[in-house]
């Protein structure tokens, strides 16, 4: 198992740090085309963290969110998953379907499959943004929509990692749209495998 | 007042304080395992993420079911426990991943849910009752009291099973 020591957490944070602000910026662009509106990025970061503080990061593991969820396979493999609280999903398909807030009420079959190509947006783009830097490519799962648990959905992303290290990297950002404060944390969460190599190719290319 | 003690991933927690309550909670493809010995109060839960452990290392035990179970028996026995009164119940295990192309490669759920009972079966025991599979996730409670174990999913009300 390829355990991430703190040494090696340092330089690689560093690295993936340039992937994560160009990724980030490169969803958020991606985004703001589909709904017609800006979107800001905010404290696009990587982190080192222990799996079993991922669910008091979303507010406490029994809060209801929406996730939705990618597979990244190629060159480097990994999960995508945009995490947003239930109510402020509500409000992401009112901003994407282009309807007044407080329209949405549950999520159908259209709010889903909205949500859905918004998870599938970013994605891509993060995906896009990481070849550039890296040379490395990859290519995205269909998205999956679980509505659930914020400790449920995280189960899905600590079982796929299988190895369960201890430590798991995690992208995290907020995107903001205008006045209307929508948000979601945008999670890339490499196997722990991929992480190293992550690492290097954007050590090679800037350091 | 209750006390809640928090169960995290991979985790196992022990009590006979009779004011503790065991909880788990949101699991979805994992398992929670409850034991439980009416004598003593003595209530153990497990919050396994993974089937099978493979490398068997000591570290990450309670992290899978069927080593995690092991462990469990070990430290609710260590607590006082008597091993033929021990009740045990199954909570969890839901296939949370359902869009097409992730169903079949991602169903841990339902290998936990198997690797839970075979382990359960190899140790002698019998699930007195289980809430498990399906698509939604679960919180889990124990209570120390009286062994009662309850679940609740997103949106409902908290129920014994």
């Amino acid at each position: 198992m390829a355990e991430l020591t703190p040494e090696m957490n340092q330089t690689l944070l560093e690295n993936l740090r340039n992937i994560a602000k160009e990724g980030f910026r490169n969803a958020a662009r991606g985004f703001a085309d589909m709904i017609g509106n800006e979107l800001s990025v905010w404290n696009p970061d990587v982190r080192a963290i222990p799996i079993t503080e991922i669910p008091e990061m979303l507010g406490g593991p029994e809060n209801d969110a929406v996730a939705i969820y990618l597979r990244m396979t190629g060159e480097v493999s990994g999960q995508i998953v945009l995490v947003i609280p239930y109510d402020k999903a509500l409000e992401m398909c009112d901003l994407v379907l282009e309807q007044p807030y407080g329209t949405t009420q549950n999520l159908g079959t259209l709010e889903r499959s909205a949500l859905a190509e918004v998870g599938n947006l970013a994605g891509t783009f993060f995906m896009n943004a990481m070849a550039e830097i890296t040379g490395i490519t990859a290519r995205p799962s269909p998205p999956a929509v679980m509505v659930d648990m914020v400790g449920s959905i995280l189960d899905v992303v600590v079982s796929t990692m299988g190895d369960v290290g201890s430590q798991v990297m995690l992208f995290q950002s907020t995107f903001m749209a205008g006045e209307r404060h929508t948000q979601a944390d945008f999670w890339v969460i490499p196997d722990t495998f991929t992480v190293e190599k992550l690492g290097q190719h954007v050590k090679g290319k800037h350091g | 007042m209750a006390n809640h003690l928090a169960v995290g991933l991979g985790e196992i927690k022990v009590s006979r304080d009779l004011s503790d309550v065991l909880v788990a909670f949101g699991l979805g493809s994992c398992v929670g395992v409850g034991m439980y010995d009416p004598g003593t109060h003595v209530a153990g839960l497990l919050h396994a993420v993974l089937p099978i452990n493979n490398d068997a290392s000591e570290e990450f035990q309670a992290k899978y079911a069927d080593t995690g179970i092991r462990l469990l028996l070990d430290m609710v026995l260590k607590a006082g426990a008597v091993r033929s009164r021990i009740v045990v119940k199954m909570a969890g295990g839901a296939n949370m991943l359902t869009a097409p192309g992730f169903t079949n490669s991602f169903d841990i759920g339902s290998r936990n849910i198997t690797s839970a009972r075979n382990t359960l079966k190899e140790l002698g025991f019998r699930l007195a009752s289980e809430e498990v599979g399906g698509q939604t996730g679960r919180t889990v409670r124990l209570y120390v009291p009286d062994g009662r174990m309850t679940i609740r999913m997103m949106g409902g009300q908290e129920r014994e099973f």
